[in-house]
């Protein structure tokens, strides 16, 4: 559990509203590691989702650096960047963020289809078929492949986000409020899910919360105010 | 480098979104109207050149001084080895009255008030010729098949081929002349002098070869039928002008059709002789010039343009060295400079039809960038996404760019198709169309064509699929490039 596995260092993101300029981190350092789950507390507007897409590479900062595995990343080109995002990390949002053309078995799918060619997907497209099948059996979807978003619940839809998060064999889930658009029994389910497959496959979680409870099934908890993190 | 979701998620996005068929359809209707009507266009201009072809002689020396031989002319210009024969014609405006002794002799006696009773007016290009000089320069028998041909297909009646050029003595034929028996029924017909007896009768009349389309708005056909030639000049060069008209009567030979619409309409033949001696060149006259305005020439068959063009020089130099010292340099011109204001016409008609129709694409295009770009719009959410799943801007723009390209292609191959098979059926069609709800898109009778001229170059239609979907993708490329510079985290929080 003590390889790194995400890290912001003195990490600065500041937006520009016309001409103003809005700090909203502000010299944030945070390192998870491999194995590790963190629960990311704080008011709305206190940083914690933009800390988020900084460090998954969605979002550019402002000054200080992204390592993944001790690696420094913000400052490559932005293929690489991409590439990245889709090897090392997967996002689970608030709002599933689900393509509603698309079932979920290709919703799934669609994430192996990142940084492949489509002749080379076309190659092992039989076998990435089969990984996604499995990947929604594993989160219990097996009779929802060809269902789209939707006719899915609220926890299924999150369950296909958290396959399709996982499709790419991350070293680490982002997660932004994932219950938080769900009743208390579906939440439970998923956070139940999400952790089991956090010990399987020993992922570095770090969980964008405000529920106290979630939080304190995490190893550790870091609370942000004012786009800091409190000591 | 794309990767492997910007095609998968274009297509997907085609078959969801049903608008995109508007643009398949704006692009196929593009293309379609682009190949057909363009088909028609190239196939009018083809026959209208070929028509002109057929109606012009392989060079013609022209702006000749207005005391040119012939004879001397002649000499220099059968010289060259690539001329294989030369005719003479005479160029004059006039006018062609029917004589109606019987019919009209209680119209306008007397009277200077214009007839607007019917739309023929008298005036014609007067050309004279000689027959079979004029038949060696080829043409003319085929322009006297064609003629009742032309009547026949369109009218009931017996549209009988002239007989002028069938006719063994060298002198008739040189006239024109019809049978005197022709002659002598159009005399008794008309009510003019003529032989109690039709075995008497001596034909006196030269003929003249009348276009179809003059024939077709006379009204009649009738052999022999008689005609008092008039045409004018003015002389005095330094108090009033003096004006001088001259006239000839003489007796229908036949009917002809060239293929021109102008040739056929306003032109008439008749022998050189009748035409000089109108002018005052009597050929019994002592010291008269078998004068001539242009010379028709007939060049050895199977010359490229070039051997065609060099002919044309040398003849000029030859006719030049022939004429008085001090006369105008002549001009000898092939059968495209012959028709250069109405060659040039068409052609600009065609550039003009060409430049609408590419209007009528970028409408298309327009539908194209206007569905992509309400996507883009529609689909900022999936742009946040597929970032976040890994997704580069390149291939998330390229999803957009896919899809437009996919448009297009769509669109061009079902355009066409329908144009290929609209242009292979384009008179079956318009036939059945006419048939049934009497609606006739290309006119025939319009233009005097037996069907609709439809030619389908292929290489304009590929042209044509090439444009569209060049013209599809770089419309396509401003909403894509769009979609790739859209910040994926704004994109995630849209609602």
């Amino acid at each position: 559990m003590n390889e790194t596995a995400l890290q912001a260092v003195a990490v600065h993101k500041r937006y520009r509203l016309g001409r103003q300029e809005i700090p909203v981190l502000r010299g944030v350092d945070l390192a998870v590691a491999r194995g590790e789950t963190v629960a990311l507390l704080g008011a709305s507007g206190a940083g914690k989702s933009t800390l988020l897409h900084v460090l998954g590479l969605l979002d550019a900062p402002s000054a200080g650096e992204i390592r993944f595995d001790g690696r420094r990343v913000d400052d490559l080109p932005v293929r690489e960047r991409a590439a990245l995002r889709h090897r090392h990390v997967g996002f689970v949002f608030q709002f599933y963020h689900l393509i509603p053309e698309l079932t979920a078995l290709q919703n799934v799918l669609l994430a192996q289809m990142m940084a492949i060619s489509p002749l080379a997907y076309w190659r092992v497209r039989k076998q990435a078929r089969a990984d996604a099948e499995a990947m929604l059996e594993r989160v219990g979807l097996q009779d929802r492949l060809r269902h789209r978003p939707t006719e899915l619940s609220g926890g299924e839809r999150q369950r296909v986000a958290i396959a399709r998060a996982l499709m790419a064999s991350p070293q680490a889930l982002l997660a932004d409020e994932p219950t938080g658009n769900l009743d208390s029994h579906t939440a439970a389910g998923v956070c139940e899910l999400l952790f089991d497959i956090q010990r399987q496959r020993g992922l570095a979680l770090l969980l964008v919360t405000h529920d106290e409870g979630l939080a304190r099934r995490c190893h550790r908890t870091v609370r942000m105010k004012d786009g800091v993190v409190e000591r | 480098m794309i990767d492997a979701f910007s095609p998968y998620v274009a297509w997907r996005y085609l078959l969801t979104r049903r608008i995109n068929l508007l643009a398949v359809g704006g692009v196929m209707f593009a293309v379609w109207a682009i190949l057909l009507v363009d088909s028609v266009f190239t196939g009018f201009v083809s026959q209208i050149r070929s028509d002109v072809r057929a109606s012009a002689c392989d060079l013609m020396v022209t702006e000749l001084p207005h005391d040119a031989s012939y004879e001397a002319l002649r000499a220099a210009i059968e010289a060259d080895a690539d001329v294989v024969a030369t005719a003479p014609r005479l160029r004059h405006h006039g006018m062609l009255q029917q004589v109606r002794v019987r019919a009209g002799s209680a119209r306008n006696q007397g009277s200077s008030q214009v007839d607007f009773d019917h739309t023929a007016n008298g005036f014609a290009l007067l050309i004279g010729i000689d027959p079979a000089r004029e038949e060696a320069i080829g043409g003319l028998r085929q322009w006297l098949v064609r003629g009742p041909e032309e009547l026949a297909q369109r009218y009931p009646g017996d549209f009988w081929p002239s007989p002028a050029l069938d006719e063994t003595d060298a002198g008739r034929k040189g006239r024109l002349a019809m049978p005197d028996a022709d002659e002598w029924r159009a005399r008794r017909r008309a009510g003019l002098a003529h032989e109690p007896d039709v075995a008497n009768q001596r034909g006196a009349w030269p003929g003249v070869l009348l276009g179809w389309q003059r024939i077709r708005r006379l009204g009649w056909f009738a052999r022999s039928e008689p005609f008092d030639v008039v045409c004018a000049s003015f002389t005095g060069g330094d108090g009033d002008a003096v004006l001088h008209t001259h006239s000839a009567r003489v007796g229908f030979a036949g009917v002809f059709a060239t293929g021109s619409r102008a040739a056929d309409e306003g032109m008439a033949l008749l022998p050189i002789e009748t035409l000089r001696t109108m002018l005052g060149h009597d050929a019994a006259d002592p010291g008269s010039v078998d004068v001539v305005t242009d010379v028709a020439v007939r060049l050895r068959p199977g010359l490229g343009a070039a051997a065609v063009a060099a002919a044309g020089a040398r003849l000029r130099d030859r006719v030049n060295a022939a004429l008085p010292p001090g006369s105008p340099s002549c001009l000898v011109a092939d059968w495209e400079q012959q028709n250069v204001t109405f060659l040039s016409a068409v052609a600009h008609e065609q550039g003009m039809m060409q430049f609408v129709l590419f209007v009528v694409m970028l409408v298309a295009a327009f539908v194209i960038y206007a569905t992509l770009h309400m996507m883009v719009v529609q689909k900022v959410k999936d742009i946040g996404i597929l970032a976040a799943i890994g997704g580069s801007p390149r291939s998330v723009g390229a999803v957009f760019l896919l899809g437009g390209l996919a448009v297009a292609l769509f669109g061009t191959a079902l355009g066409l198709g329908v144009g290929v098979l609209s242009a292979a059926n384009l008179n079956a069609a318009n036939e059945w169309m006419y048939a049934n709800f009497q609606l006739e898109l290309f006119p025939r009778r319009l233009f005097d064509l037996r069907e609709v001229p439809c030619r389908l170059e292929p290489s304009w239609a590929a042209t044509v699929a090439v444009g569209a979907i060049a013209l599809a993708v770089v419309v396509a490329a401003v909403p894509a490039r769009k979609a790739a510079r859209m910040n994926p985290v704004l994109c995630l929080a849209h609602e």
